[in-house]
């Protein structure tokens, strides 16, 4: 199921940054680069630094509402605030860094950074369930909610890439502006999943903000679009054919 | 094209439409469908209701629309041109309200409602047109726009040249 999930996603996902960018192939391999890093974030450093501040604060683990305060916000920013921070990091790659060059392009260039992220973090996901016991054992068509929830977070990924990009395309400001706007979006995203995890809200409504965050992210994604079509001067008449007019008295 | 008497037949230009259908029916089966019923235990009831009714509705909805894809046409008589799909869709648009007649690419929108690759119907949102009531097999590229005094129809004649010429012929009349 997580190849499945994988490769449909990357069709899907690529598939639509290559129509609405008006079929250009050039952003396609931006889906590479974005893998290895999801993978040293989720592997390596978040889970590392989680435990190492855990143990210097003594703080026990699984807790649930009896988990200080100050701990929980600190695992809640820990994925936006990190995951935000790497996903940009294939942009030091001269080739990628280069695509920046075209006014529209930052957005195009988020995308497929964010959705490359999305793939590593699912083929994370998918491996760490796999290690579970009570997991291994079921059969791969019981994982579909998986898919769904992994199908819509590679867009999310995405869009919250694309809000850091489009910063580091202009000024030193709007980068930061940009690294803020792409945090506090990913943190809003984690908000229902949090809550259910410290037992704030039912593991179910999780799927609810979900749906909601997706929303939010796909009107931005659109504002990014029109924003991004302006900027290049795109018209959208261009090309067009008038056959008949009707004159008017 | 087919003609019975004044009233001319059009068909759509061919495209995979009926196939973008019928991959979305079922992929809407183990998107929300299947999980729900997984997960039937630990959701409420109201939601699981909600969760499976949309499912099917959304995969009998695309199965009856691939279903009618061949049905799609446009007729034109001496008064007015009809857009056709099925029992679902019949748009009369009276040849002298015509304003101005197009052909353009038109932009895409996830928030378009029933808009895939080779598939365009209803009423669907369009920056820069406004809403168009499509009935057409493109959702962006090639569209011919048809402007009337009330509203703005999308549509994709194969033979696009023969369909204008016969248009024209009936406005100057």
């Amino acid at each position: 199921m997580a190849v499945v999930t994988l490769i449909a996603s990357a069709v899907t996902w690529g598939g639509m940054v290559y129509l609405l960018s008006g079929r250009l192939k050039c952003y396609l391999w931006l889906l590479l680069p974005g893998v290895p890093f999801s993978l040293v974030v989720n592997a390596g450093i978040k889970t590392s630094l989680a435990i190492l501040v855990g143990q210097i604060a003594n703080i026990l683990p699984h807790q649930g509402l009896r988990t200080p305060g100050w701990f929980v916000l600190f695992l809640f920013m820990l994925s936006p605030v990190l995951e935000e921070g790497m996903k940009v990091v294939p942009l030091l790659l001269p080739r990628a860094w280069r695509l920046l060059i075209k006014p529209a392009a930052a957005l195009w260039v988020g995308i497929m950074l964010g959705v490359g992220f999305g793939l590593g973090e699912a083929a994370y996901i998918a491996y760490s369930v796999a290690q579970l016991p009570e997991y291994s054992r079921l059969p791969w068509y019981a994982f579909t909610g998986y898919a769904g929830e992994r199908w819509i977070t590679f867009f999310m990924h995405g869009v919250m890439t694309a809000v850091f990009v489009i910063g580091l395309q202009r000024t030193k400001l709007a980068a930061l502006a940009g690294y803020f706007g792409a945090t506090g979006l990913h943190a809003l995203v984690n908000a229902g999943p949090m809550l259910a995890r410290v037992g704030i809200i039912p593991t179910w409504a999780t799927s609810v903000c979900v749906v909601g965050a997706f929303t939010l992210t796909a009107y931005i994604f659109e504002r990014l679009r029109h924003q991004a079509a302006r900027g290049a001067g795109i018209s959208e008449a261009a090309g067009e054919i008038l056959y008949f007019e009707r004159r008017t008295k | 094209m087919g003609s019975t008497g004044t009233l001319l037949t059009f068909k759509p230009r061919p495209s995979h439409g009926r196939i973008c259908l019928v991959a979305i029916s079922f992929l809407t089966l183990p998107l929300t469908i299947v999980p729900a019923i997984q997960s039937a235990e630990q959701i409420p009831l109201l939601m699981l209701v909600v969760i499976v009714g949309l499912g099917v509705a959304i995969i009998i909805s695309g199965l009856a629309l691939a279903l009618w894809f061949p049905t799609m046409r446009y007729e034109l008589d001496d008064q007015t041109l009809t857009l056709h799909y099925g029992p679902v869709l019949s748009y009369r648009i009276v040849l002298s309200t015509i304003r101005r007649i197009r052909r353009r690419n038109l932009s895409l929108s996830i928030w378009s409602s029933i808009r895939f690759p080779g598939i365009a119907l209803f009423t669907v949102p369009c920056s820069n047109v406004g809403n168009l009531i499509m009935c057409a097999t493109a959702a962006a590229n090639g569209v011919l726009l048809i402007e009337t005094d009330h509203a703005t129809y999308g549509l994709t004649p194969t033979d696009e040249e023969e369909f204008i010429a016969a248009i024209k012929a009936r406005l100057k009349r």
